[in-house]
Parts: structure tokens; sequence; C-alpha cells
């Protein structure tokens, strides 16, 4: 089989063809004039203005800002979510005497906490990077208790055979053990990041895609508009599909799951 | 992972981590989920010494009790309650047409392999993207209007519904079906007696995770645009600098958060009674 026929096969043409469709009806119906939507650009109208938008670098600077923040924001959110984790899920006290405090704190809405956070923090960077760690620790801290918390009995039985010590057991059997529960709050954690990234740039943060997309609006740019909505779900995507692969490299080479043969 | 499964796990997993939670219970919980009531000893006093230390510290955080004199200034000029009002029926509304909407889809995909892999990528897409992304287009083309807020609502909330329907499409008992037929059901009969119940189950986990999403996206709308509601309410105590105001509001949104947890929980209950454990 060549190599074509193979990624051929893999893609899901009909569903390509669908979206093609789709898009082609969209097309369409504005040209005949049938869909009568003021301000809603045709999709070639879009794909010119992404050009030209590409073209003069504007798109990629506002991209990777974006990129940037949700990332470190993430990173530094799933620090702090898989140590404290670690320390309630493995400390009962703490667990006891903390856990519903953390409870009640998450019962509120990071979302409405942004206006606040632009009070204190003004219109900068810090604001987004804030409310991105704020959001994005709690699945992570959620899932790594969880996760921990629910490792097997018997596993405490095999450290304690094996003489392991207490880092070892830690590491060893622990970790890996609650891998797959902290490995979705993580990922949760990356989707979050994103939309708090986006909502901040919308709101204050005076870079990023949300903000561009903001300024396209404020312009009345339809099309600038759509743009920047289609980069920024092609990002929600590629960061997913990217965690994803990640994942999958990392876990699988070092434990194959029982059961699955692929 | 099912093949749509790329987006937020939160609405893709049809098995939810509190699911979990219950039925393998953790070494040396007996009460279940819920952690001891003495846990709230650390917010009790971070909240007190926030009162007591407060007033020197800065205009930016405000002692709690400022906070409930300024929420009870806001009811008392008649601004809260239709706020809360507004809020409540944007949730409802798009929690509802979500639902609807969502079983409609997640039957239509799940009942037909190639329907499915048709609308894979389109829907794939769609759910990766930012609600908050779409609130300006959803204001270019409808306004800043009550439908738009309901449609942004639907549009992030229908996920989960979706896809816990189509899976549970899939893992309908052929038997069902037989049995339908051999007792000579019509299409309308046979989806209300025999399909729909059986879908129940999958359609309200759906339900049940898509609840806390519409109502943090029903506040976000209402900061971002400031149509209604109390979201727009703590966007407007951003604007004017009330401080104690806008931590009065966020109380609020978590006091709706926890009733939204309260009353899925309530449902779920009373749904998932008559099954047997699966």
């Amino acid at each position: 089989m060549t190599s074509a026929t193979a990624v051929l096969r893999r893609t899901n043409v009909l569903g390509v063809a669908t979206m093609l469709l789709l898009l082609g009806a969209w097309e369409l119906l504005i040209r005949v004039g049938l869909l009568d939507f003021q301000n809603l650009p045709a999709p070639s109208a879009v794909a010119a203005r992404a050009q030209q938008l590409l073209a003069s670098g504007e798109l990629m600077t506002n991209l990777l800002h974006t990129l940037r923040v949700t990332l470190l924001g993430w990173v530094l959110a799933s620090v702090i979510g898989i140590g404290l984790g670690l320390v309630l899920g493995l400390w009962r006290p703490a667990w006891r005497w903390s856990m519903a405090s953390f409870e009640l704190l998450r019962a509120v809405p990071p979302i409405s906490l942004v206006p606040l956070a632009l009070l204190v923090f003004g219109f900068s960077v810090r604001t987004e990077l804030t409310l991105i760690v704020y959001a994005s620790a709690w699945p992570v801290l959620v899932n790594t208790i969880e996760g921990v918390r629910t490792v097997r009995p018997e596993l405490r039985d095999v450290a304690r055979t094996l003489h392991l010590s207490r880092r070892e057991t830690l590491l060893k059997l622990t970790l890996p053990a609650a891998m797959p529960s902290i490995v979705v709050g993580l990922q949760l954690g990356l989707s979050l990041a994103l939309v708090l990234a986006v909502v901040a740039e919308l709101v204050g943060n005076p870079s990023g895609l949300g903000n561009a997309l903001i300024l396209a609006q404020l312009a009345l740019r339809p099309e600038e508009m759509f743009a920047y909505v289609f980069t920024i779900g092609l990002l929600g995507i590629a960061l997913n599909a990217a965690f994803r692969q990640i994942v999958a490299w990392t876990l699988t080479s070092a434990k194959p799951l029982p059961g699955k043969v692929s | 992972m099912t093949t749509l499964g790329v987006g937020p796990a939160d609405a893709a997993s049809p098995v939810e981590p509190g699911e979990r939670r219950r039925t393998t219970p953790a070494r040396g919980t007996r009460t279940g989920s819920l952690p001891p009531l003495r846990g709230l000893l650390p917010l009790v006093v971070f909240l007190a010494s926030w009162q007591l230390v407060a007033s020197r510290l800065s205009p930016f955080f405000p002692p709690p009790s400022d906070w409930a004199s300024a929420l009870l200034d806001l009811s008392r000029s008649g601004v809260l309650l239709p706020a809360a009002f507004a809020t409540v029926i944007t949730f409802l509304l798009g929690l509802v047409a979500a639902s609807v909407l969502g079983t409609v889809l997640g039957l239509a995909v799940g009942a037909s392999a190639r329907t499915d892999r048709a609308l894979q990528p389109t829907l794939e897409y769609a759910r990766a993207m930012p609600p908050a992304a779409v609130v300006p287009i959803a204001t270019l083309l409808l306004g800043f209007t009550g439908t738009m807020k309901v449609v942004v609502v639907t549009s992030a909330a229908i996920w989960s519904i979706l896809l816990n329907t189509r899976s549970g499409v899939r893992q309908l008992n052929p038997v069902m079906f037989e049995m339908a037929r051999s007792l000579q059901l019509g299409r309308f009969e046979r989806v209300r007696k025999v399909t729909f119940p059986a879908l129940l189950p999958s359609i309200f986990l759906g339900v049940r995770v898509a609840a806390p999403v519409a109502l943090v996206i029903t506040l976000l709308v209402e900061i971002l645009t400031q149509v209604d509601g109390v979201g727009a309410l703590i966007a407007q105590s951003q604007r004017n600098y009330e401080f104690a105001q806008g931590y009065g509001l966020i109380l609020v949104a978590g006091l709706f958060a926890l009733l939204v947890n309260a009353l899925v929980s309530m449902l779920q209950a009373r749904v998932m009674r008559h099954r047997p454990p699966a």
C-alpha cells in the first residue's frame, strides 16, 4: 500500500466533504442573498482577510502571545495543582482540615472573578496570567487528590513488602497509579487556560487573539472577527491534539496499559 | 476515549470523576464524597482575618462586612432581584435548548455511523471553540439581546449532552428493538416507549455536566456584553470601582453554582432511582 492511500484511509473524507459542503452552502447563500444577516461575511471574504492578517504578521504575533500566556499559565497551574493535590491527597489531616474550604472556593466560577482581577491588576498580562493560573489549577488539584486517594490499597502492601522508602513509594507507585486521573485534570486545565486567556484578552489585556477580536469588532470588520474566531478554534484543537499526542508518547512508553493491544 | 473526544475532556468523558468516587470508595472515607465540615475552618479564619485587617490594607480588598452591606444596598434599590432572575432565565432556557438539541443531534450521530462520520470534523471543531470567542460573533449577528445570550449558552452546554446521548445510543441493547418490532410498535411509539427511556440515564449524565457549564457561560456572556443579569452587575461594579459590590456579587455567583450542583444531584437521585446499577 502506498503512503498516499494510507493517508487517504486515515482521513475522514466524508467528514471533510461535509465541512466543505457547509462552507460552500454558506458562501452560496450569501452570494445569492438568501442569508441576509447583517454583518455576516462570506467564507471567501474571511479567508481573504485571514490571508492579509497572516501576511502582515499580525495574526502570528497575536497567536503567539495567546499561546505563550496559555501555556505558561497552564504549567504554573499544573505545578500548583499537582503539588497541593499531593499534600491534600496523601496527608489526611490536611485534607480533613481544609478540603471543605477548597470545595466551597471551587464553587465560585472563576469567570466571575474576571472584572475584579481587572480592577486589582489593571489591563495587563498579569491579570491574564493570574486568571489562567487560578482557573486551571482547580481541575488539576481535584483530579490529583482524586487520583491519589483512590490508589488501590494493595499497592501500599506492595510498597511495604518491597521496603520502599516514602519517596520511592510516591515516585514509583502512587504517582504512576494516580497518573490517569491527573492527566484528565491536566487536559481540562489546558482547555480552561485557553478559555480564560481569551476572556482576559477580550475584556482587558491589550494583546493576543481575544484583544484582536475585540478590536476587529470595534472597527466593524466582521471578516477579521471571523478570521480571529476561526484561529482561536484552531488553536484550541491544536493544543488538545498536542497534549494527547504527548500523553500517548510518554505514558504508553513508560507503562503499557494492560488489556490494550494496539 | 470516543472519536469525538478531542475537545475539552469535561464534556467528553461519559464517566465522570464523581461517578468513580461513588463506586470505588477511597480508603478511610466512610462519609462518601463530602469532606468533613471542620475543613471550613481555614476559610473562616481567612475571612475573619480579612475582616480584621482589611480597612488598613487598601481599597482593593474591602472587608467582608462591606460586601454584605453593598449587596443589601443593591437589593434595596431593586437591582439585584431582576438581575438574578435574568441570569436564572438565561441559564434555564440555554440548558433546556441544549438538552433538546443535544439529544436530537446525539440520536442522529449515534444511530448512524455514516452521519457520525460525516459530521465528526465539523462538530469537533465547533466543540473546541472557546465560548468566549463565540460571544463577539453572536453579538454581531444577533445584537445585544436575550436571544443572543441563550444561543451562546446553548452552544456551549450542548456538547456533553450530545456526546453522552451518542454513546448511549451505541450501547443500546438490540434485543429491545426486536421486542419493539415483535410488539409492532410504530416509529413514534418505539422512540417514546423504548429508545427514550433507555437513553434517559445517558442524557441525564450529559445534562449533569452541562448544567454547571451553562451557568458559567451565562455569567460569561453577561460579563462580556453587559446585557442584564448578575454577570452584567459584576462588570458594572468593575466599571464604577465598586469593590465591595463586586465581591458581594461574586458570592452570589458562587451561591448560584452551589444551588445548581445541589439541584443536579437531587434530580440525578430521582432519575437514577429506577435503574439497577449497571
